[in-house]
């Protein structure tokens, strides 16, 4: 029983954190992934050891999932963290028996380092963070000269407390929790993939004609995307379909919104709520106008502050409810279940993700080709998309549970129209069908 | 490079045909490639060990035949219970004693708990005549003891994930203590025994190691 090195050495679960546990399995895994592209092929053996350093300086990313009486919690792990080469599966199962205990992975192929993460330990902007000072931290072990300009945390900084706070229970308000309760949302239906298998298209477009182009539509890159991607599920998916009945529930599409921005917190756990656009699309007359109008009322409504203290408080209020406090935790895993198959997944047609900038200090720019992030596709939500600028480089990455690629196609010769140069990656799932 | 013309995107790939559109691409820069992703594989349906199947078919066959034979033969003394039981615990044994996963602690201790119920529903089947409780319940009980303390001495840096299990038995051992009480146990020394352990690591914990004990209490029991 040795003496443990931290002052502190487990956390519970916040309060986003605790409901994925219970709701995660093969098909809706609850992962994601942020790559970085450098420009010279990786060495294994110098990234473990970066990933070694870099854990001392992120214990709470050093941590297993243990359940307790009444929750589960993250305890301390003092197995070895063993980094892998990336196979084909796109934000498969966190299966912890499989990788030590942890709860995040850390992949390489050919250029790439990749950080899969279950959604229990952080949201993007946590995952973000962690792969800048794993980036600074290889770069610096293959000996370039590169310094973290107090953008990276490295590992001879020690942690502090904001890091790892439960954001969501320090700013919640006890008044202001109402819940409004919400239709279920329309599915994109289509020929399911083999379980495992996720496409992926990803579509590269400059960072700067991207923002000239939102702004000439007079609103945020986000917005209008996600104009776009409304408009496309309108074209390929209800246009010409409307009167059937599958066709008479609402797209809504599902914006997490990093909260970091809009309250003082530094957490790199889980802290992001969501705008969720909603259209109902069973006519036969919609125009891009009409969603894009539409679109930013709805994002002017949902980012508000108080709304954004309404969504979250009525989670946290869900949580401190004694009842469901008292209920031993192999009963609670029943409640939230239910809870979540009613108030969860089912209420978003798809989950559109914009992490935003990633700032490398100047000195790594030279050895960073790009970023990208992606989300995983479950049975519900068959398309989702993740998008990340590093740079000149927008990167918007599409992933899929479905053969069609019709949104995809859709989506990119709409940008090809406005005149953007796209450039297409994908991990040609075809093949393998 | 490759480009494709239909949707007028440009394209790095080794694959003759555009993952948008699945049309032929147009090859702009012949070049040798690495495939930014690792390719896509169909995954083998896993092939099951078929000798899990017979067992559990001949088990399930058996159950029903006790039952049915019990049935038959009136049911006023339900013999069948104890090959029944049999069967049961052999399961438990292998799947979450053998084959599991879990943490070798929670492992003994539950195997623990499942033999001293397993022996105790036979000796109230059969002559009732109590030496389940008299000797078995507490001598396991105090095997169990030296089993994860020896574990925790053995493989010290796994403690975090053994000392919950140790903090039950050791409340589990005394449960002889409360039988001696309410009059079930009849033979004093094991109970008495397997007690004196229990208090002894209980003492050894908490004058020595109560940090970890506060801490663990804390960690399981936060709500």
């Amino acid at each position: 029983m040795a003496k443990t090195k931290f002052h502190r050495d487990w956390y519970k679960l916040d309060n986003s954190a605790k409901i994925f546990p219970t709701v995660s399995n093969q098909t809706e895994t609850n992962t994601f992934r942020v790559t970085v592209s450098l420009k010279e092929d990786i060495q294994a053996d110098i990234l473990q050891k970066a990933t070694d350093h870099v854990l001392e300086r992120y214990p709470m990313f050093k941590v297993k999932l243990k359940k307790g009486l009444f929750w589960a919690f993250l305890d301390h792990n003092s197995k070895p963290f063993l980094i892998q080469p990336m196979t084909h599966e796109i934000c498969g199962e966190m299966i912890p028996h499989d990788n030590n205990g942890y709860l995040f992975k850390v992949m390489y192929h050919h250029r790439d380092i990749a950080i899969e993460m279950f959604h229990s330990l952080a949201d993007g902007g946590g995952v973000v963070e962690l792969l800048k000072s794993l980036t600074y931290e290889y770069l610096r072990l293959t000996g370039k000269k590169v310094t973290p300009d107090n953008i990276i945390a490295t590992k001879d900084e020690k942690l502090e407390y904001e890091e790892y706070e439960d954001a969501n229970v320090k700013y919640y308000n006890k008044k202001n929790r109402k819940h409004i309760p919400e239709k279920r949302a329309y599915r994109i239906k289509g020929t399911e993939l083999e379980t495992g298998l996720t496409g992926l298209i990803s579509g590269t477009v400059d960072t700067k004609s991207m923002l000239t182009l939102a702004r000439k539509n007079d609103m945020t890159v986000t917005e209008y995307l996600t104009s776009i991607v409304m408009y496309t599920i309108y074209v390929t998916q209800i246009q010409y379909r409307e009167h059937l009945k599958s066709n008479q529930r609402p797209v809504k599409i599902f914006v997490p919104v990093n909260l970091r921005k809009h309250f003082p917190s530094r957490t790199l756990r889980n802290f992001s709520n969501f705008i969720k656009t909603n259209m109902m699309m069973n006519q036969s007359d919609i125009t891009f106008e009409d969603i894009k109008v539409l679109v930013k009322n709805q994002f002017k409504e949902g980012i508000r502050k108080e709304e954004l203290i309404r969504k979250m408080s009525e989670n946290v209020a869900f949580e401190k409810n004694i009842f469901l406090r008292i209920t031993p935790y192999i009963l609670k895993q029943f409640v939230l279940k239910i809870g979540y198959s009613m108030l969860g997944i089912k209420l978003n047609t798809m989950s559109f993700t914009n992490i935003g900038r990633v700032v490398f200090p100047e000195s790594m720019k030279p050895y960073i080709k790009d970023v990208t992030a992606c989300v995983y596709a479950g049975k519900f939500n068959t398309v989702n998309c993740a998008i990340i600028t590093y740079e000149d480089r927008f990167k918007m990455t599409f992933t899929r549970s479905i053969v069609e690629t019709k949104i995809e196609r859709e989506f990119f010769r709409f940008l090809r129209d406005q005149g953007l140069d796209i450039e297409i990656e994908s991990n040609y799932v075809e093949e393998s069908i | 490079m490759k480009y494709c013309n239909k949707c007028q995107v440009t394209i790095q790939t080794n694959h003759d045909y555009c993952p948008l559109c699945h049309q032929t691409l147009e090859t702009v820069e012949k070049e040798d490639l690495v495939e930014k992703y690792p390719q896509a594989k169909s995954q083998l349906r896993a092939i099951h060990n078929p000798l899990k199947k017979i067992i559990l078919f001949i088990s399930l066959t058996a159950i029903i035949v006790l039952l049915v034979t019990n049935y038959l033969t009136g049911f006023h003394q339900p013999w069948s219970l104890i090959p029944i039981g049999g069967i049961v615990f052999f399961w438990m044994f292998m799947t979450l004693g053998i084959f599991s996963k879990n943490n070798i602690a929670s492992k003994l201790l539950f195997l623990t708990i499942a033999t001293i119920l397993f022996v105790y529903m036979i000796d109230e089947l059969s002559y009732s005549e109590g030496w389940a409780l008299n000797y078995v319940m507490p001598l396991m009980l105090f095997s169990c003891n030296i089993g994860i303390s020896l574990m925790i001495l053995i493989k010290r840096i796994n403690y975090r994930d053994y000392i919950s299990y140790l903090l039950l038995i050791v409340v589990f051992s005394l449960a002889p203590m409360v039988l001696i009480v309410v009059n079930v146990i009849d033979v004093l020394w094991p109970a008495i025994t397997s007690f004196g352990l229990a208090i002894f690591i209980l003492l050894l914990i908490i004058f020595f190691f109560p940090k970890s004990i506060k801490d663990e209490i804390k960690k399981r029991f936060h709500a």
